[in-house]
């Protein structure tokens, strides 16, 4: 296999690590991403810590799908070794899968173990469906978009993804976990803005420790069908977009290509590569579902986005319409008004 | 489905039919028994035009046939009319300012006390989404320490008044009294009790001031200043400035902006702003305030806004008014396509 080390250092302050580790190694991962990068976990660590596992079906976390329960435990126990009063929430939200199937966040975390790993480890589990929201306008997204309100609040937040191909976005991982947070369990209104969403997400909430379990990644129909694949790596780093782009290495995606990851770069200002990493990487190339796919599923977010916007202007003209249907001259004189506006604007 | 409350109405004007009467066809706990107004072709016809069963002009007819009763006359008759209500035993929902003065409004709330019958205030701002939100983020602490508040309203009037409005023996102020007092109430609700007020207008012995500035702080510490008018168009807004960020928040429009230098939130984002709708949604806190009142009635929670707090607010105006006032400005006077 191919070995990659050690890549451009452009911004000292950004680490990924890259720890090899089999089946049940956590702990020992964890102890030597720490041991490589102490700032990974600050000192100051705030009295809240929000840990957002992947857990996007209820499938065990042996096929790659899913997060091991297992982190609960290893983190929980890390952090107190930090600061002992340290309250710790799991947090995830109902959801409606692409194949519009609900799942319920308290049947997952039941059934994936979540809710024994907490009562062992005395942490609390968050449904954010649940929780208090709040309905934000944020830049670039055309919709609001309905965020929990602990996020207002002072956090460490730890986001835990897996190695994943997704049909729509290339890949998952930490960015992409994001889209969790959000309280709505339908975010099919979103699809055709993902890219910009995932973005906007990213800098409301951003990771503070990223972890992507590459011990099993997932390859082929992911992120929930695919094949699993022993890759035997735990990527530890300080910022999203850099422990993104070292999975996409480790996967054998050009991290350009992916949409999201892109955008975030855009949105941010930053370039990629824009990281240190430390520790060995062993790239295998996953097999995604099939390019066509991604071409059919474009075009059907183009389709939906295209008819978003007309039926938007349309309803809009409508409405002015019917506003001023007594009095055409107003009408007529505010339509003028407006569009000159909009022309000159642009 | 227990029994109905009956409510009634005394004064039918634009307030009733462009308030209230929405927010009664949104509660079905209540069911409308009567209309009163001094003019009693007013009240016939507001009965006939909202389904209401009984009209009068006479005050004890409402008393006999009410459990609660909703207050919209000219402030110079609210505490009159109240407490004649709260004596019988009628539960009252008074319109905001409560009374002329503070001496006013201790007789309704005496009134109220004897006859154990609930005495509301309409500042129905309260009740709005947001700035119920902005309340919570203030008690979560978001921006730390109040230290600074601000808030500006002011609008010319749209809607036919009567003369009674601007004059300061019947109104008992102006835009202070009657649009401002909106602000004061929720400065009060998030973010302290008034210590000192200054206050500055151009309020005449025959016009109540149609501009108004008042400088005030607040029992913990913060300083602040409201500027209300019925001339001018103003930002509407209400600002509450703490130690680590700032609330804005719409005082007509759904909107609230936050800064904080704290959560996690703000790490990337100077400003956030709750999402307002392309079609603002319809504003509901008049339905929220009688939904309470009736809560309230029914034992079932307390009043979000008792008639203390409308005196409370009272209070503040008239403190300001009965400081020194200031000329400077050009004298108000009463618009004659008002009066």
């Amino acid at each position: 296999m191919p070995t990659e080390r050690q890549s451009a250092a452009n911004d000292p302050a950004r680490h990924v690590v890259a720890v090899a580790a089999e089946h049940d190694d956590l702990r020992a991962a964890v102890s030597a991403s720490i041991s490589a990068v102490p700032t990974l976990l600050p000192s100051d660590l705030p009295r809240l810590v929000v840990i957002k596992p992947n857990l996007c079906d209820i499938t065990s976390w042996e096929t790659g799908v899913t997060t091991d329960p297992q982190w609960v435990g290893v983190l929980a126990d890390q952090l107190r070794s930090i600061r002992p009063d340290v309250q710790i929430r799991i947090v995830e939200s109902d959801a409606i899968s692409a194949y519009k199937t609900y799942r319920s966040c308290d049947e997952t975390f039941e059934r994936l173990g979540f809710v024994d790993a907490a009562e062992r480890a005395n942490v609390g589990l968050m449904n954010l469906s649940r929780s208090d929201t709040i309905e934000l306008s944020l830049p670039g997204v055309p919709l609001p978009v309905r965020v929990p309100q602990i996020f207002l609040e002072e956090l460490f937040f730890i986001s835990i993804a897996n190695l994943k191909v997704h049909p729509y976005t290339i890949m998952t991982g930490i960015l992409k976990n994001s889209l969790g947070l959000l309280a709505d369990a339908d975010i099919a209104s979103f699809h055709p803005h993902l890219s910009s969403l995932i973005s906007a997400l990213h800098r409301l909430c951003p990771s503070d420790l990223c972890i992507i379990d590459g011990r099993i990644g997932l390859e082929g129909q992911g992120p929930i069908l695919g094949v699993p694949v022993r890759m035997n790596t735990i990527l530890f780093g300080n910022d999203a977009l850099a422990t993104d782009e070292v999975a996409c290495r480790l996967m054998g995606i050009q991290a350009e290509r992916v949409p999201h990851l892109q955008r975030v770069a855009t949105d941010m200002d930053r370039a990629f590569g824009q990281f240190r990493l430390s520790g060995e990487i062993h790239p295998r190339p996953f097999a995604i579902q099939s390019p066509d796919a991604q071409r059919a599923i474009a075009l059907k977010f183009g389709a939906r986005r295209f008819y978003q916007r007309t039926e938007l202007l349309t309803n809009r003209w409508i409405d002015r319409a019917m506003r001023f249907r007594r009095h055409p001259i107003s009408f007529a004189k505010s339509a003028v008004a407006k569009l000159t506006g909009q022309l000159n604007a642009r | 489905m227990r029994d109905r409350l009956r409510i009634g109405i005394v004064g039918a004007g634009p307030v009733m039919e462009r308030y209230h009467i929405p927010a009664i066809n949104a509660v079905p706990e209540v069911v409308r028994s009567i209309v009163v107004d001094a003019d009693a072709e007013r009240s016939k016809n507001a009965a006939l035009r909202f389904q209401i069963p009984r009209w009068s002009n006479r005050l004890d007819e409402l008393a006999e046939g009410a459990d609660l009763a909703l207050v919209l006359v000219p402030n110079g008759h609210h505490a009159e009319v109240s407490c004649e209500l709260l004596r019988r035993g009628v539960h009252v929902l008074c319109e905001k300012p409560l009374a002329r003065n503070p001496a006013e409004c201790l007789s309704m709330i005496e009134s109220a006390r004897r006859s154990r019958a609930l005495l509301c205030t309409g500042h129905n701002r309260r009740f709005r989404q947001h700035i119920q939100l902005a309340r919570k983020l203030l008690l979560d602490g978001l921006i730390g320490e109040i230290v600074r508040v601000e808030a500006e309203e002011g609008s010319t009037a749209d809607w036919p008044r009567s003369r009674a409005y601007f004059d300061p023996e019947q109104s008992g102020g102006g835009a202070l009294m009657d649009v401002g007092i909106h602000s004061i109430d929720l400065i009060r609700w998030l973010a302290g009790e008034f210590e000192t007020v200054e206050y500055k207008g151009n309020g005449t012995a025959s016009c109540a001031e149609s501009e108004a500035e008042m400088r005030f702080s607040l029992s913990n510490g913060a300083t602040g200043k409201l500027v209300a008018s019925r001339d001018r168009e103003l930002r509407q807004t209400l600002t509450i400035i703490g130690t680590q960020g700032t609330l804005e928040i719409g005082l007509w429009a759904p909107t609230l902006g936050m800064v904080s230098k704290r959560g996690k939130a703000f790490q990337n984002f100077k400003r956030l702003d709750i999402a307002v709708p392309r079609r603002p949604p319809q504003d509901t806190s008049f339905v929220e305030q009688l939904r309470n009142f009736v809560s309230a009635i029914h034992g079932e929670g307390d009043l979000v806004v008792t008639g203390e707090d409308g005196m409370a607010a009272v209070d503040a105006v008239y403190r300001a008014y009965r400081g020194t006032p200031a000329t400077s400005l050009r004298p108000a006077e009463i618009p004659a396509e008002r009066s």
